[in-house]
């Protein structure tokens, strides 16, 4: 089931037949008409978004299974997984779709990588001390399981300092390579290197071909790329980008339904036996994607309707490359109208950004910590009806009168510019009124 | 949404006022026949569906309810995360620390199934090994029937790290609860040897194959007795299948899943884990941003997901108050029927049950007819196969390894028995499920058919 793959058996279009009509605007309104529509939505790098024809199909899907479920898991199942997996292997150019596992989300993953790093450790293959490299701003998840996983097992981890703003790729890269400076001193190894391909908060897109570079000059065993927001957001070439793990959501920016994103592990790796999913079924030891194939009794509809996807993008002018440049292209536009309407700035080059970019809010909002960002979050959410998460950028030594907050604002295919003008217009009567975060109970 | 509750499991003030967790319905008329055909339309017509053991059921009305949090998510998932996720789990939680006599909510945490919840335990186990807080070769032991996956969990996080592992032979066919009781203590003695101590003890609630309902209190006991450092009781049957008190079973962990059972949807389990002055470091092995802050709290987020089946707990319960006793009138009449369905089958083919009545729940393992020449694991999936596609029975065959001694084998007129059926029995099942069954062994009997030679296309 599992093995030669190099004719795929599914026709993967990655553009649009000629013979079909692109969805319409009105067709997209409906598409995601189960949408709360009187939140400005611009936040769909949390959640994601899915739309209802993907939903319809994952309750046919999830009825299958409910009909009768022994001929479902007998007959059905993993043939469907396979489907999708081959889908991902031609979207994210792999070899080997044994070098695709399906996952629930990206969190998932982080722990299958970081739980053979532990092994290593406690095992001896690695040396107390040796390293982890990581970002400063590594989703919070990730950071809590490289403690779990690393710290424990008595590795050592780096956290990369990254500028924000940022105004180019070199600030990145430069402080990177002091990063694995470090984790090399004395003598020891870095194990391990995990680099966002998009970070969270705050966004900015990553140059990670070149880290990755860096990583196999520099010696650095093993690189993880923890690109959450990946498919759907930026070109996703795992061949080209070269890590030994690459990681993304696919109910982020490819309208899965929650939760489902697909680990790529390189088959070269030199663990690549010895990838586990932590819920051990009686696929263990089948290799990783039969193990996360089943790990016991679920629901595994949104990890079936990935084929469904495809169809669904490819309704759109130039399918997934169309949808990316166009969600591109207007984020950066509202990001600029908004920093222009309240004097502010965008938090790095448009290059920079795939299709979210930080916004800096006005300074006299008075954002001085994380708690008044979850404040102002929830203050924009009850009283103005603006769903977007905020970011507390600290001053550093000597800085004044700074923009301390930026907003992530998202676009996604369901977006439109009226959404944006009510962000500019919630911020905008926040400052007429004199508005400051200390006055949040 | 109830906006009282605090976000995060502090409920030792509140569990009175919280939620009214009635066991009996009130007094409205129990639901009817037609009603309950109805909330089960959804299953497919034409199959004899006697296997609620391997994947539950769930009725229409809580998949309706599961739709609408599903939605609500979809609708507007930042205010669902922020608002309304976490005090839909700890209602859900606090149902179930009502159904099972737990002191605290804090010791129940949701999971997505007993696979999960034994990973979890067993990770803890290895860590410990992993850590040098145990000694190389101190042991595991677990039932020798125990479920594939957690073998297998035993393996990977066990064995890996250095423990060694007992296997308690389960006698089957059985007689008594001596049986097991004995052996379970020749288990315990093995594990003992050497100055090993014993870590852990997986005990079964109820086995999956071959199925029989084990003495975990007696069990329990005689671990206390023993010196035994843990027990997990794996109870993936037991909710809504046995009555479960976990402080009169007095086991340090104890799960078991609400979608086989408890009319839930796939997939949810609970995982309780008592407190007490020892409590081991309990993570959930997806790690989130809720790391470190306990079982219940760290399960309740691992990342996104779908968490609605979760959620719908509280409106199960809404649904077995609709029938005459509640969980209990349902567990008594499951049990009830599956027995005299078995003895039915039994009389017919000429064969036995694999246990005696007070050894069963809602499941019970039939002997089916020698003739059927049931050698392997194989044949017996085959057979299964078999049944499915040629006479729309769904039903899951386990396979009997003839004893040395062959003392203890069952016959019938023809041979030893060496194949027995499980059957189950849930609310939605009829007579003519049993009888549709019945006859198709009879007819493969009849046919001369052995299960080498079944197709299964």
């Amino acid at each position: 089931m599992n093995g030669t793959d190099t004719k795929s058996t599914t026709h993967l279009p990655k553009k649009p037949k000629l013979s079909q009509t692109l969805i319409s605007d009105s067709e997209i309104q409906s598409e995601f008409s189960h949408h709360d529509p009187t939140i400005a939505r611009i936040n769909n790098g949390s959640f994601g978004s899915c739309p209802q024809s993907i939903i319809s199909a994952q309750q046919r899907w999830q009825l299958k299974f409910l009909r009768q479920p022994d001929h479902f898991y007998f007959n059905e199942l993993q043939k469907g997984i396979l489907e999708s997996r081959l889908v991902i292997k031609s979207l994210v150019n792999a070899d080997h779709v044994d070098e695709i596992s399906i996952v629930d989300n990206a969190t998932t993953a982080a722990a299958i990588v970081l739980q053979s790093v532990s092994w290593a450790f406690s095992q001896g293959k690695f040396k107390e001390g040796d390293g982890a490299v990581m970002l400063h701003y590594a989703y919070g998840a990730v950071k809590k399981s490289v403690e779990a996983y690393v710290t424990r097992a008595g590795g050592y981890v780096i956290e990369v300092q990254l500028p924000f703003p940022v105004t180019s790729v070199s600030e990145i890269v430069g402080e990177f390579r002091k990063a694995l400076e470090r984790g090399k001193s004395n003598g020891r190894k870095v194990r391990l290197a995990v680099i966002d391909h998009i970070t969270s908060m705050p966004s900015v897109v990553i140059p990670v071909k070149e880290l990755v570079k860096i990583c196999r000059e520099e010696g650095v065993d093993q690189v993880f790329v923890d690109a959450a927001h990946g498919i759907g957001c930026v070109d996703v070439d795992v061949k080209e980008i070269g890590a030994d793990f690459y990681t993304s959501n696919l109910h982020k920016w490819f309208f899965c339904p929650p939760s489902v994103a697909f680990l790529y592990c390189r088959k070269s790796s030199s663990n690549w036996n010895d990838l586990h999913h932590p819920v051990v079924s009686h696929e263990y030891g089948n290799g990783l994607a039969v193990e996360s194939a089943w790990i016991g009794t679920r629901d595994y509809s949104a990890q079936l309707v990935v084929p469904q996807v495809l169809e669904f993008v490819n309704r759109f002018e130039g399918g997934l490359e169309g949808i990316k440049k166009r969600n591109h292209d207007t984020v950066v536009e509202m990001g600029e109208m908004l920093a222009k309407a309240w004097g502010t700035h965008i938090g790095c080059p448009p290059e920079m950004c795939a299709s979210m970019v930080m916004v800096g809010l006005p300074a006299c909002l008075g954002i001085f910590g994380d708690s008044d960002t979850l404040k102002l979050r929830t203050h924009l959410r009850d009283n103005f009806a603006v769903e977007v998460p905020i970011y507390y950028r600290a001053p550093k030594d000597g800085e004044v009168n700074l923009v301390t907050g930026y907003a992530r604002i998202s676009h996604q295919v369901y977006n439109k510019p009226s959404e944006y003008y009510k962000f500019r217009d919630a911020i905008n009567q926040l400052v007429h009124d004199k508005f400051t975060c200390a006055l949040l109970p | 949404m109830d906006q009282e509750e605090p976000r995060n499991g502090d409920s030792t003030h509140n569990h009175h006022g919280l939620l009214h967790v009635s066991k009996k319905p009130k007094l409205a008329l129990p639901i009817s026949e037609p009603e309950i055909r109805d909330e089960f339309s959804h299953h497919q017509t034409g199959v004899a569906r006697i296997n609620n053991g391997s994947f539950g059921s769930c009725p229409k009305s809580v998949l309706a309810a599961q739709r609408k949090w599903q939605l609500k998510f979809l609708e507007q998932p930042d205010d669902f995360y922020f608002n309304t996720l976490r005090n839909g789990i700890l209602k859900s939680r606090t149902v179930i620390k009502g159904l099972i006599n737990a002191d605290d909510v804090d010791e129940i945490s949701l999971v997505d199934n007993a696979t999960t919840a034994a990973a979890i335990v067993l990770q803890q186990i290895g860590r410990g090994f992993a850590e040098r807080k145990f000694n190389q070769n101190d042991t595991v032991v677990m039932l020798h029937c125990a479920f594939q996956a957690v073998k297998k969990s035993i393996q990977a996080y066990v064995t890996r790290a250095g423990g060694s592992v007992v296997e308690v032979q389960l006698p089957f066919p059985l007689a008594s609860e001596e049986e097991i009781i004995r052996e379970f203590k020749e288990g315990l003695a093995k594990g003992k040897e050497n100055g090993k101590r014993i870590r852990l003890a997986i005990i079964d609630h109820i086995t999956s194959m071959p199925c029989v309902v084990i003495p975990v209190r007696k069990l329990v006991k005689i671990c206390r007795e023993e010196g035994v450092d843990q027990v997990f009781v794996d109870a993936a049957h037991a909710i809504g299948s046995v009555k479960i008190d976990v402080k009169e079973i007095g086991a340090d962990f104890y799960v078991s899943n609400l979608h086989k059972w408890f009319f839930c949807p796939p997939a949810v389990a609970f995982l309780y884990c008592r407190n007490s002055k020892f409590s081991p470091d309990m993570h959930h092995p997806v790690v989130s941003h809720e790391f470190g802050k306990g079982l219940p709290v760290e399960s309740a987020w691992i990342g996104t997901r779908d968490y609605s089946s979760q959620l719908v707990v509280p409106s199960v319960l809404e649904f077995v108050n609709r029938f005459e006793g509640g969980i209990e009138g349902i567990m008594k009449r499951n049990h009830e029927q599956v027995l005299k369905m078995g003895r039915m089958l039994a009389e017919s083919w000429g064969t036995n049950l694999g246990s005696p009545s007070e050894m069963c729940a809602g499941m019970v393992m039939v002997g089916l007819p020698s003739r059927l020449k049931i050698m392997s694991e194989e044949d017996a999936l085959k057979l299964r196969g078999h049944l499915r596609v040629y006479f729309g029975v769904e039903v899951p065959i386990h396979y009997l390894a003839p004893k040395e001694d062959d003392e203890g084998g069952a016959r019938d007129k023809d041979g030893i028995i060496s194949g027995y059926a499980r059957i189950s029995h849930q609310v939605y099942n009829t007579s003519e499920d049993y009888e549709k069954f019945r006859i198709a062994v009879l007819h493969l009997v009849e046919e001369k058919k052995i299960c080498k030679l079944l197709s299964t296309e």
